[in-house]
């Protein structure tokens, strides 16, 4: 496995994935000893992703002030700096990306929104989501690909 | 300037969209193998559309959040505590039948120690109590042992037909000896739990009951419904309940996890700093809280070994984005 290999991929720069490799090794280093995960390799690439997704939140959260979003379109997952005063355009597009999120979510089957609010929502894991309403856990994965596929297609 | 996927017109955009949300979820559900990580690495290298697909869709996952953190779906407010009902809180096992004749008492009596043990006189009440940063073991006169958390109150009384604890704001670990003559009963909350031997954690906090067990069964029924069919919780799984609700909520869980906080130990995966904050606040002397909805609605998952409080911040700035301020008598955590 290269790690930094698969990180200044998905952040197209060298610098930051070093950087993020660096992180995910003290984030490790933090945990006891008695923890045992099981597939090490698999586990660090998706504690840099969670990282990734935290610094992006990060980012889009300093950028955000008085609950207006910064328009996804501006905000990149990589490196790039991002204005921290949102214009009133984007404070409007943003607050119509949320409610045209609210609504698309409104769409999807019922048994779908389930699925999709206990997972991203309420914090379940997939399988914890399937234990609970008694589906599988492909089953689960496919509710959660048809809804991100949804949304996806919904947003301008 | 756009994303290259909207200024891309190609049919194919739907197809990517679709593939990149099957890699996204696949990659989520912790089944993921270092093979997977490799195919999607390929993946993403085959075609720069493929990576802007997949970032749209993270940036799709985050923006979400707010959505969340407005309302959810059926535009009930979701609090930051709420969004993970899993990890601890507590419920209460209820063992049934036995108990329906003898039910009252205890409900409302918060009487401070008569004496313990004395069975035979019918009802012996022994209130016990934890401060902030303290926990306590307690062996009961029926060999029960009872390992309280911090900031937590429960209420004992051995009685000649039944067990009864009735537990407040509290936290504890309960090992029950068995007595099939004397059933073990705990109220909490809005709910009632019958145990007849058994090892598990039982939280109530706020208005949430949560309920692991790590040795046998555990049976609970709201207290109002004695003749209702009891919710049966295993070995390894949790309940949880919010008090006024009809329903609870049972889940597979992690006993290591929840039991954690008896040896030292606070292990969160992917929880709010809000429980975080709550935690550290019952097991040191100084409150600790977050500083806004910002602060108390980011994610941490990691074990904090709880030594003391000033390493124990320490750790948590290293781990999290998060700024630790002291403000007069309290701990104040902001996001970073």
């Amino acid at each position: 496995m290269d790690l930094v290999r698969f990180f200044t991929l998905r952040l197209r720069s060298p610098a930051a994935a070093e950087d993020l490799v660096q992180d995910i090794y003290l984030r490790l280093s933090g945990l006891a000893p008695s923890i045992e995960i099981q597939n090490l390799t698999a586990y660090l690439y998706r504690l840099g992703s969670n990282l990734m997704l935290d610094r992006l939140r990060g980012e889009r959260r300093s950028a955000n002030r008085d609950g207006a979003w910064l328009d996804s379109e501006t905000t990149r997952v990589g490196s790039q700096e991002i204005s921290a005063e949102p214009s009133a355009e984007t404070a409007i597009a943003a607050r119509q990306r949320l409610a045209l999120l609210t609504e698309a979510l409104k769409e999807l089957s019922p048994q779908t929104q389930r699925v999709f609010r206990m997972h991203k929502f309420a914090g379940l894991s997939h399988p914890e989501v399937a234990a609970a309403i008694g589906i599988s856990r492909s089953a689960v994965e496919k509710h959660m690909m048809i809804a991100l596929k949804h949304l996806l297609a919904r947003l301008p | 300037m756009g994303l290259m996927i909207e200024t891309n017109e190609n049919l194919n955009d739907g197809r990517v969209a679709e593939v990149a949300a099957g890699w996204f979820v696949r990659l989520q559900g912790e089944v993921a193998t270092a093979d997977d990580w490799l195919a999607f690495e390929l993946w993403l290298q085959a075609s720069s559309e493929h990576a802007q697909a997949y970032e749209r869709l993270e940036g799709l996952w985050i923006d979400l959040e707010y959505a969340s953190l407005a309302k959810d779906l059926e535009g009930r407010p979701i609090t930051a505590a709420r969004q993970r009902p899993g990890h601890r809180r507590a419920s209460r096992a209820v063992r049934r039948r036995v108990w329906m004749g003898a039910i009252s008492a205890i409900a409302a009596s918060v009487a401070v120690a008569v004496g313990v043990g004395v069975w035979s006189a019918g009802i012996a009440t022994q209130t016990y109590q934890t401060p902030a940063g303290r926990t306590q073991d307690i062996t009961l006169a029926d060999g029960t042992r009872i390992q309280m958390n911090a900031a937590s109150k429960i209420t004992v009384s051995l009685g000649r037909d039944a067990r009864r604890v009735q537990m407040a704001d509290a936290e504890a670990v309960f090992d029950v000896t068995h007595d099939a003559r004397r059933p073990f009963l705990i109220s909490v909350g809005d709910q009632q739990v019958r145990v007849v031997g058994t090892e598990f954690n039982l939280r109530h906090r706020a208005d949430l009951v949560d309920l692991t067990v790590r040795r046998g069964v555990v049976e609970v029924r709201p207290a109002n419904a004695l003749d209702a069919t009891p919710r049966r919780v295993a070995v390894g799984q949790e309940l949880t309940h919010s008090t006024g609700d009809r329903s609870s909520f049972l889940r597979v869980s992690d006993p290591d996890q929840v039991f954690a906080w008896t040896h030292g130990q606070l292990i969160y995966r992917d929880q709010p700093l809000l429980d975080v904050a709550a935690d550290l606040s019952r097991r040191f002397a100084t409150p600790v809280r977050t500083a806004d909805a910002q602060a108390a609605a980011l994610r941490f998952s990691g074990v904090l070994v709880t030594d003391n409080e000033p390493d124990v911040l320490r750790r948590l700035e290293a781990f999290a984005p998060v700024r630790v301020e002291r403000v007069g008598a309290e701990i104040i955590l902001h996001h970073r």
